[in-house]
């Protein structure tokens, strides 16, 4: 069985095995104890110490918080009740001007504010941009992900929650 | 259960039968063990590789017959071999989108009793291009050959190659300005075009007249059929070796252990969930010619998809809350549909082992009636169905990859492919003769970025995984314009901690014709049709075109002075207007306008893929090599990416990291200042909702939505405590 250490699957997340090494791991039968291993990864990255149960996004986790299952972010901050949209406890920066759509696209024709925007969706602690929609305006905010964290634990992994 | 050797009953009996054993166990024809495989895995194994063997020989074979650059050059082809019911058992690599919609196809005439008439023979060969039989778009015209052993009817072989010209109202392939069928060119519909296998001269006399370049058509058919005797001789070799009885059983138990086994996939790289996205896609041709206004000339589609994994493994799409059919070529069938996810399982899912229609099977996509997805009405056209079907499967590879980023599978998420507008044209060739052509360069766009490194540049299309733009010199000897500049366009991949891969951009000086008609098609306009993830910016997706007719560009070349070869990066002004005199024309959406003549200078841009991650987190080393080889420029380095960069001693860009981490802290700093609470946005945004301040084309799009979906209405009314119905369609009945 495919199998990798710890260290080998940090650095595949971290972006910094050798590509090489990489093209090796997505030609391979895939891991079958990537998962857990993956989650030791990121509890290892983040200063806090609520078991994780999920990753979400490349800074966001659901995990364990007492008896409460909340998705954080990386820096520590609570969305709280991972069932429910994260992005509605996020902070947000909408770009629906010709002027802020230019700050990110200084060389390219720019869409029309008039028939989209683009939202970013911001950890309102650390700052980090955890997300960005672009949505014609009036669109409501999507839900990316409800996951079914239950179903996953007990019938795909083999360990109730 | 298998106990069906060449079976007794007729054909559609025989499928109606296949379905409902379905339907009633689960399984492929009702294969609940794969017996085969369990007696002599090493047997089974060997003897797909086989069939996969002969479907990739069949289709290099027929690429040599072909005279067209789409299909020599950039392998617009795939064949396959199927059951007798239609299910694909084998393909070959290509554009492996038509391998479920030949399925379609053969069954298709399986259940309109082709049997009776016009029957099914051997040597017989049916060919097709309407979707709503069984293909993508016209320009898909797809040919299947029965294959008999001892009478018995054991299989079919087809092929399908993308042709360069249709015969439509606009030349080339992808008709753009057809909006409704009867504009889209030549259409086959099941038709049987050959028989002792020789396609029948009356077909290529109505190919050879009413087509405006009928050698590519022709010559593709030709080998198409070559390569589907060439298939149908390798199975009748390898009946005659393994026995008849154990062929019937081991091609359907091919099937049945490919739905197992995407079932197994998606039970070991995703998590079971809900997932959600949305992509848009924008059309503008008000003022063009030759467009009748048969419905609104500008107008918005969103495109939002729900995808639920239950534990069993099973993918369920629903395009729920998307827009009506419309008088425009966008329009896409429920085979299209499939097609579509067909190909992007193929890549990302059902890459190893058994690779066939069996993956479909453990799929489901919900297409509501009357959406561009599954028009209502078979009169509408779907010639460029690529426009529409391209954006929502971008978003498909999207909600699969946040399964793969949530199972730890992060080397398999990828932020998903892009439009590729395509150009088409006709009139006078370079030779004096009249042509037309679909330039396929389009092939090459740049793919979505991963979520541990940068997408591809100019390397990849979803609807041809062996994406290729071809090379300039064959090009140029099918079409009166010569390259004056085939160049990457700066900052074309979405801003990411990974960026999307870059898109390139053609400049042409037209030559020796004096009537050169060029059109574009799958060109969105004013809205990004694709998108970022995890914090990563769309790509830029609306480039305008440019052109300059008239130009004085021999007259520079013959004093030496500097030409322009690229639009440039100053959005306002383009390279072409600072160096070549002329009427210089700037284009918003398709390009669709009056002819060119020689010395006229056209460009054309394709997309680039969307970012992956926070743009503070981009590595300054790569950027700076970005930099340096034209990805990126350095106003997007400092504005977008935080990322300082000062010259080294020979002038090359090299990272600042200090002035780095000051920048981008400062820009951190700067987000956390300017961002508000999302409850404090939606507060504010709900007042403009509740009066519908949007543009036209956007308040167009959310009643045509709340028209067609309640769960859309409902989900909008939620979400901003409003009602939706009373603010879009005032005076409709609650």
């Amino acid at each position: 069985m495919t199998s990798y250490s710890k260290e080998v699957l940090g650095d595949l997340a971290a972006g910094k095995l050798p590509w090489p090494q990489t093209r090796r791991i997505m030609s391979a039968y895939k891991d079958d104890d990537r998962f857990f291993k993956m989650v030791a990864v990121y509890q290892d990255r983040v200063a806090w110490a609520d078991p994780i149960l999920l990753p979400v996004s490349d800074h966001l986790f659901i995990c364990q918080s007492g008896d409460e299952r909340i998705t954080r972010c990386e820096c520590g901050h609570s969305f709280g009740d991972y069932r429910k949209n994260w992005k509605l406890k996020a902070a947000i920066i909408v770009r629906n001007t010709e002027e802020a759509l230019r700050e990110i696209y200084p060389n390219s024709d720019i869409p029309d504010p008039q028939w989209m925007e683009i939202r970013e969706f911001i950890c309102p602690e650390c700052g980090t941009m955890h997300e960005v929609e672009a949505a014609a305006p009036g669109y409501p905010i999507v839900h990316d992900f409800e996951p079914d964290l239950e179903g996953f634990y007990r019938e795909w992994l083999g360990k109730p929650l | 259960m298998l106990d069906k050797p060449a079976s007794v009953l007729r054909l559609r009996e025989r499928l109606l039968d296949s379905e409902r054993l379905m339907e009633e166990t689960g399984c492929y024809d009702g294969i609940t063990e794969l017996t085969l495989r369990n007696e002599d895995p090493l047997k089974f194994e060997t003897l797909h590789t086989k069939l996969r063997a002969y479907c990739v020989s069949a289709r290099e074979m027929a690429r040599r017959i072909s005279a067209s650059p789409g299909v020599r050059e950039v392998g617009e082809m795939v064949v396959a071999i199927y059951t007798p019911e239609g299910d694909a058992i084998a393909l070959s690599n290509g554009i492996m989108v038509h391998v479920h919609t030949m399925s379609r196809f053969i069954k298709w005439m399986i259940k309109n009793n082709y049997e009776e008439n016009p029957k099914i023979r051997e040597g017989d060969i049916f060919a097709n291009n309407d979707a709503f039989i069984g293909t993508v778009q016209v320009p898909d015209v797809m040919d299947v050959v029965p294959i008999f052993h001892e009478g018995t009817l054991v299989g079919w072989a087809g092929a399908v190659c993308h042709e360069l010209e249709a015969g439509g109202i606009t030349p080339g392939g992808d008709v753009c300005l057809a909006q409704e069928r009867f504009t889209e060119g030549l259409f086959v519909c099941a038709e049987k075009i050959g028989e002792n296998d020789e396609i029948r001269r009356d077909y290529v006399i109505r190919c050879e007249r009413n087509l405006r370049m009928p050698i590519y058509w022709v010559l593709d058919e030709k080998a198409k059929v070559a390569s589907c005797i060439d298939m149908r001789e390798s199975v009748k070799q390898l009946i005659s070796e393994i026995g008849l009885d154990y062929w019937m059983k081991v091609s359907k138990e091919f099937i049945e252990e490919g739905r197992r086994a995407q079932l197994a996939r998606t039970r070991q790289l995703t998590v079971p969930g809900i997932y959600r996205g949305h992509t848009f896609y924008g059309h503008v041709t008000a003022g063009k010619p030759g467009f009748q206004l048969l419905g609104d000339p500008d107008w918005l589609y969103n495109i939002p998809i729900e995808m639920e994994i239950t534990t069993d493994g099973k993918i369920t799409m629903d395009f729920e809350g998307t827009q009506p059919w419309g008088y425009h070529s966008m329009n896409c069938t429920p085979a299209g549909m499939d097609g579509g996810m067909f190909v992007t399982l193929t890549q990302h899912m059902n890459f190893e082992g058994l690779v066939n229609d069996g993956a479909w099977m453990a799929t489901e996509l919900k297409l509501p009636h009357g959406t561009w997805t599954n028009p209502d009405n078979e009169m509408v056209a779907t010639a460029t169905s690529w426009a529409l079907l391209l954006p929502a499967y971008g978003v498909f590879q999207r909600l699969l990859s946040r399964g793969f980023v949530a199972r730890g599978f992060v080397e398999e998420a990828f932020v998903g492919q892009v439009n590729s507008p395509m150009i088409e044209m006709g009139g006078e060739s370079q030779y004096g003769t009249p042509f037309g052509m679909a330039h396929f360069e389009c092939a090459a766009a740049g793919s979505g970025a991963l979520a541990i490194a940068d997408g591809l540049d100019t390397a990849y299309v979803g609807w041809n995984p062996e994406s290729d733009m071809g090379n300039i010199e064959v090009w140029e000897q099918s079409m009166p314009m010569v390259y004056i500049g085939r160049s990457i366009v700066p900052n074309s991949g979405g801003a990411g901690k990974y960026r999307g891969g870059c898109s390139f951009v053609s400049t042409w000086l037209i030559n020796k014709t004096s009537h050169l008609r060029l059109h574009t098609s799958e060109h969105s306009s004013r809205v990004f049709d694709n998108s970022g993830m995890c914090g990563g910016y769309p790509a830029p997706t609306c480039q305008k075109h440019r052109a300059v007719r008239n130009s004085n560009i021999h007259e520079l070349a013959a004093n030496g002075e500097p030409l322009a070869h690229a639009p440039g990066i100053d959005p306002d002004v383009s390279d072409y207007e600072k160096n070549i005199g002329g009427d210089h024309v700037l284009v918003e959406g398709p390009y669709i306008t009056s002819p060119h003549k020689s010395g006229d200078i056209f460009s054309h841009s394709y997309n680039g893929g969307g970012g992956y991650g926070d743009v503070l987190e981009r590595d300054p080393i790569k950027t700076a090599w970005d930099v340096e080889n034209g990805y990126l420029t350095r106003e997007a380095a400092i504005q977008v990416f935080g990322i300082v960069l000062k010259d080294d001693a020979e002038g090359y860009p090299v990272a600042d990291i200090d002035a780095t981490v000051e920048r981008r802290a400062a820009m951190r700093k700067q987000r956390l200042a300017k961002a508000i609470p999302v409850s404090d946005w939606i507060a504010a945004e709900r007042g403009r909702v509740e009066k519908a301040d949007f543009a036209p084309e956007v308040k167009k799009m959310y009643a045509s939505a709340i028209k067609l979906s309640s769960r859309f209405t409902k989900d909008f009314s939620d979400f901003w405590t409003v009602d939706a119905k009373s603010i879009f369609m005032p005076g409709a009945k609650p």
